[in-house]
């Protein structure tokens, strides 16, 4: 008998392991409940792209993005925000998979890991969401965007508090009436699911002079006190690097706000491929952020392999440098900022999140560069803004302080290039980082500029209105 | 005036809220009453060594005696062997049976042949060693009883009719709550089924309360607040099968009681042993014979439009086959008859085909043959497991690796391989703690839902607690047929009641984990709940083994 029972022991284990695979269950579903939940075949949130029973989303001032009146999702009747904030709410197809309406479906219809789905319709808590976003101001910046009918982007953001007040892609389209795309208009609608903001990276041209001014900064003591001579191209590793127009004898402040090409492929190659490596992977470059659980497009920098042409290029942020809107929203807002970026986010109330709520999660602040490099890139941005961009349009950035790095970079093959501008504002009242992209239109300053100027005015009005 | 439609749903919400912890109550209920009413550990004889005069006590029904430390009485005597004899103690007094010692064993001086019985005061005589046989009431040490026995308060266990009360009154709740969320035709039918089980549940009641006047009926009122549980959920989903489902479990209990009946005497089971084998081996060949082929397995039978599982019997022959009593398992010609009869059964199961039947064919014969074995034995049954392992990853090669490629990354293959798992997921996460409501759920539209994906199914529409809760209450059945395991009245019931529970916590969590994409899916049923008529009845089958092993069962009436 003792035997036996001895032997039962063994079965004794059998429970204990039952037991604790059990408890591995358990920790799986806490986990992941809310990405079960979230499928396309979930009959519980089914109707309306499963939005039957969804919430009300907000913007930061109130208004009304998208609701569900008797069964039906019905989106803002402005169709300028309704095409605007198309990649920010979302629509029924649940296509754009890093939109609101997507991500957080299941709460929305008022999923709880408790609760689950389907109470009785008396009892159903639908959750709303407040988005951070103004209404009006992406409507704004999303027409001068679409002006143009290029794919693109355009980002707003306080890099105070890390709301995220405009963000446009294009192209887009209405969600109250979505397009049947097939072989005759696929070609209109290449990459209308993808939000340009966040899962984008483009080559990034000169704004990249940011980055490489940084490294100078820190590893070039008689930076203020030189001067290179631009012929308008030279022969760097045996290959030519040109410049936009021969400037001539060049200080390095002239040259940041005149962006000359020569000056910086060759404090590139000065610096040399470490140290360009060490900084641009210090200013996060290669890094991914994460928004409301949305992992941002990778940026790319990397010259290990690179000979002295393509190094020098890379200093141009030409080679095959990379970068993220979003991204560099976030870089621009760091230097406003004294060097500390903080985390975007689009969600301001109501996402249920519970680690959100016990504050766990709370928008993350981290150095991005250092103090010092962070008050000589404000200065010198500043001087371009004012010195160099305002002489060339009346009105610029009206009513605020902005420093800013336009970029043109060349993409090859038959496309023109992307327009880019970068940047932020200093004032205290309207702490604002933005990023500006136009694919395949031209000058930066030409194009991405105007979409900038209309983002950052209603941004501002925006928050000076106490929104 | 208040909504009126929002107090009815808010009662409805309040009922599923109400019933894990209902739940809860009654497994906690059943499983406390098992502990009650036990005899205090005391001796029940004395050997005391004529020697030294030590005094050594006779605590089970079946004592092994020898030098091997494994023995229940440990003589270090170099004249006695290994195994020398067995003590038992049968319904007619106490007997002692030598068991291929070197040395013979004498009472009162005379060699016994066989089986000899043995009185208070004679003397017994091993090795070089005298014992005489003496009463327990001289025993006055105390002894240590097993930790799940201990601090048992003296407040009597919940009465029967009343733990009873409680599990018709569950099901009920569950009926109410189909009544609710349905569509709009039969809304009776709930009420119906819920009748039907309630007439099952208390005409079982009833029989081993008054007909075979047993006391306890705990183990019984569990299995019944589960079979009710399989047999309520099935009734918004295909409510033929719920009657299919009450009748299989019917029939289960009759087995249920005629296998108790059956193994009463444990010296007259040997007779039974060769005619179960015939009865094993027909089974399994008028499967292959009959049955017909689905999925490349030929497992089920179909009468009319019943269809029946034959192998789900032969598990519940094979462990009464496997099973003994400790004289016998201690002899080799058992052992040898048990080991051809498993190369029969291995052979058939390899010409059916069934992958997930033949697993559980090598658990339980892996479970049967570990619980028997000691010394020399050990390794003759290992070779059998090995030769019974290499046919059956032969077999089933092209079977497994098919189920093991979606193996946690069923999201990849979400409409395919992956596609069960997958749904069983979202559901059990859209249910919530409290469920979605019985009937309500949408898991049922998937095929198997009702058997190999049931958990999900539970779980869905009642709440991820009732459905731990209820897994667990059967996994416990383990720690209970441990706890009995030395007062049972002999090695046969200790043997099977271990297996049987053993064989249950298998099964279930080959069901559970292989739904949730924590093992690979096999289609094996969950005890109790999952619908299908044989598999039930060979879960009340099972659990007659470890009714039988509760010494309370054939000793105490009421």
């Amino acid at each position: 008998m003792k035997r036996i029972m001895r032997r039962n022991t063994l079965i004794l284990l059998f429970a204990l392991a039952f037991i604790g695979g059990i408890g591995f269950f358990s920790f799986e579903l806490i986990v992941n409940a809310e990405a079960w939940v979230d499928q396309p075949y979930n009959a519980h949130v089914s109707g309306s792209g499963g939005l039957e029973q969804a919430g009300v989303i907000y913007d930061r001032s109130g208004y009304i993005l998208a609701e569900t009146v008797d069964g039906d999702r019905v989106y803002n009747d402005n169709s300028s925000v309704r095409r605007g904030l198309l990649h920010t709410v979302g629509d029924n197809s649940l296509n754009i998979s890093t939109a609101v309406q997507s991500k957080y479906r299941s709460q929305l219809s008022g999923y709880s890991l408790i609760w689950g789905l389907n109470m009785p319709q008396s009892m159903r808590i639908s959750h709303d969401i407040t988005l951070t976003v103004d209404a009006s101001t992406c409507a704004a910046a999303y027409d001068a965007l679409a002006a143009y009918g290029k794919k693109g982007a355009c980002v707003v953001y306080n890099y105070k508090t890390g709301e995220v007040l405009c963000s446009v892609s294009t192209p887009g389209y209405d969600p109250a009436n979505p397009p049947e795309i097939n072989e005759s208009n696929e070609d209109q609608y290449d990459g209308v699911y993808l939000d340009n903001v966040l899962s984008s990276s483009y080559a990034p041209g000169s704004i990249f002079k940011i980055v490489t001014s940084a490294a100078a900064m820190e590893n070039m003591s008689d930076l203020y006190t030189r001067t290179w001579n631009c012929t308008g191209q030279k022969e760097i590793g045996g290959h030519m690097v040109t410049c936009t127009e021969t400037h001539g004898e060049i200080d390095y402040k002239t040259a940041m706000s005149h962006s000359c090409n020569i000056v910086f492929a060759e404090i590139a190659v000065e610096l040399g491929r470490d140290v360009m490596n060490e900084t641009a992977g210090k200013m996060g470059i290669n890094k991914s952020y994460e928004v409301d659980d949305v992992k941002t497009a990778k940026g790319h920098f990397d010259v290990t392999d690179a000979n002295d042409n393509q190094l020098a290029w890379s200093g141009i942020g030409q080679y095959d440098d990379a970068v993220n809107p979003m991204q560099m929203a976030v870089l621009c807002g760091a230097i406003g900022n004294g060097g500390k970026a903080v985390n975007p986010t689009y969600i301001k109330d109501g996402s249920g999140d519970l680690l959100k709520l016990i504050g766990f999660n709370k928008p993350k602040e981290y150095d991005l560069i250092n103090s010092n490099t962070a008050s000589q890139l404000d200065d010198v941005m500043r001087y371009t803004v004012r010195d160099y961009y305002s002489y060339q349009r009346s009105g610029l950035f009206e009513g605020l302080s902005v420093c800013a790095k336009t970029g043109t970079a060349e993409v090859g093959e038959d496309k023109k290039p992307n327009a880019w501008m970068v940047g932020y504002s200093q004032d205290e009242d309207a702490p604002l980082a933005f990023a500006c992209v136009v694919e395949d239109s031209g000058y930066g300053f030409e194009y991405a500029c105007p979409v900038a100027d209309v983002a950052m005015k209603y941004a501002a009005a925006c928050l000076r209105n106490g929104g | 005036m208040p909504d009126l439609s929002f107090i009815f749903d808010a009662g409805v919400v309040a009922l599923r809220v109400l019933l894990p912890v209902y739940a809860i109550v009654i497994v906690y209920q059943c499983y406390a009453a098992m502990r009650r009413r036990r005899r205090t550990e005391k001796p029940l004889v004395t050997l005391c060594n004529m020697k030294t005069g030590s005094v050594i006590p006779i605590l089970f029904w079946e004592n092994s005696i020898g030098r091997s430390k494994g023995s229940d009485v440990v003589v270090s005597d170099l004249a006695v062997s290994r195994n020398h004899c067995v003590l038992l103690r049968r319904k007619e007094g106490w007997f002692i049976t030598d068991v291929g010692s070197t040395g013979g064993t004498f009472v009162n001086g005379v060699p016994i042949e066989g089986r000899a019985q043995v009185l208070i005061n004679d003397v017994i005589t091993i090795g070089s060693t005298d014992f005489e046989f003496r009463r327990g009431e001289e025993f006055q040490a105390p002894l240590k009883s097993s930790w799940f026995f201990q601090k048992v308060s003296n407040k009597p266990a919940i009465k029967a009719w009343k733990l009873m009360l409680m599990v018709t009154l569950f099901h009920f709740f569950m009926a109410v709550e189909a009544m609710y969320w349905n569509d709009g035709t039969n809304p009776q039918s709930p009420l119906i089924l819920f009748g039907a089980l309630a007439a099952v549940e208390w005409g079982f009641f009833c029989v081993s309360y008054f007909a075979l006047r047993r006391v306890n009926f705990e183990l019984e009122a569990l299995a019944l607040f589960l079979t009710g549980i399989g047999v309520m959920i099935l009734v918004r989903q295909v409510e033929r099968s719920a009657y299919i489902q009450l009748i299989a479990a019917a029939v289960g209990m009759v087995m249920f009681c005629v296998i108790i009946k059956l193994i009463e005497d444990p010296d007259k089971i040997s007779r039974f042993r060769f005619p179960m084998m015939i009865v094993a081996v027909g089974l399994l060949l008028t499967s292959i014979l009959f049955g017909k082929i689905t999925k490349g397995a030929a497992n089920w039978i179909y009468i009319g439009s019943f269809s029946f599982q034959p192998s789900e019997l032969v598990k519940i022959i094979y462990i009464f086959i496997g099973a003994g009593t400790l004289d016998k398992l201690q002899t080799k010609k058992s052992l040898i008859e048990f080991i051809i009869f498993s190369m029969i059964c291995v052979g058939l199961l390899a010409l059916m085909g069934d992958f997930g039947t033949a697993l559980i064919f090598f658990v339980t014969f892996l479970l049967i043959a570990f619980m028997r074995s000691g010394d020399i034995k050990t390794i003759i049954l290992a070779v059998a497991a090995a030769a019974f392992g290499v046919t059956f990853v032969l077999r089933f090669k092209p079977y497994v690796a098919d189920r093991f490629k979606a193996w946690r990354h069923v999201w990849e293959y979400a409409q395919a391989e992956g596609y069960q798992q997958t749904h069983v997921l979202t559901f059990i996460a859209s249910g919530g703690l409290f469920g979605v409501g019985v009937g309500n759920g949408f898991l049922k539209q998937v095929a198997a839902s009702e058997s190999d994906l049931v958990f999900g199914l539970v779980a869905e529409e009642m709440g991820i607690i009732v459905a731990i809760t209820i897994a667990l209450s059967v996994a416990l059945l383990v720690i209970y047929s441990r706890a009995i395991t030395t007062r049972s009245r002999s090695t046969f019931y200790s043997i099977s009641a271990g297996c049987a529970a053993g064989l249950l916590v298998v099964q279930l969590s080959l069901n559970i984990f292989g739904a949730t994409d924590i093992l690979p899916l096999t289609g094996v049923t969950f005890p109790f709940i999952s619908c299908g008529g044989s598999s039930i009845m060979s879960v009340w089958g099972l659990i007659a083994f470890i009714k039988a092993a509760d010494e309370r069962t054939y000793s105490i009436k009421r």
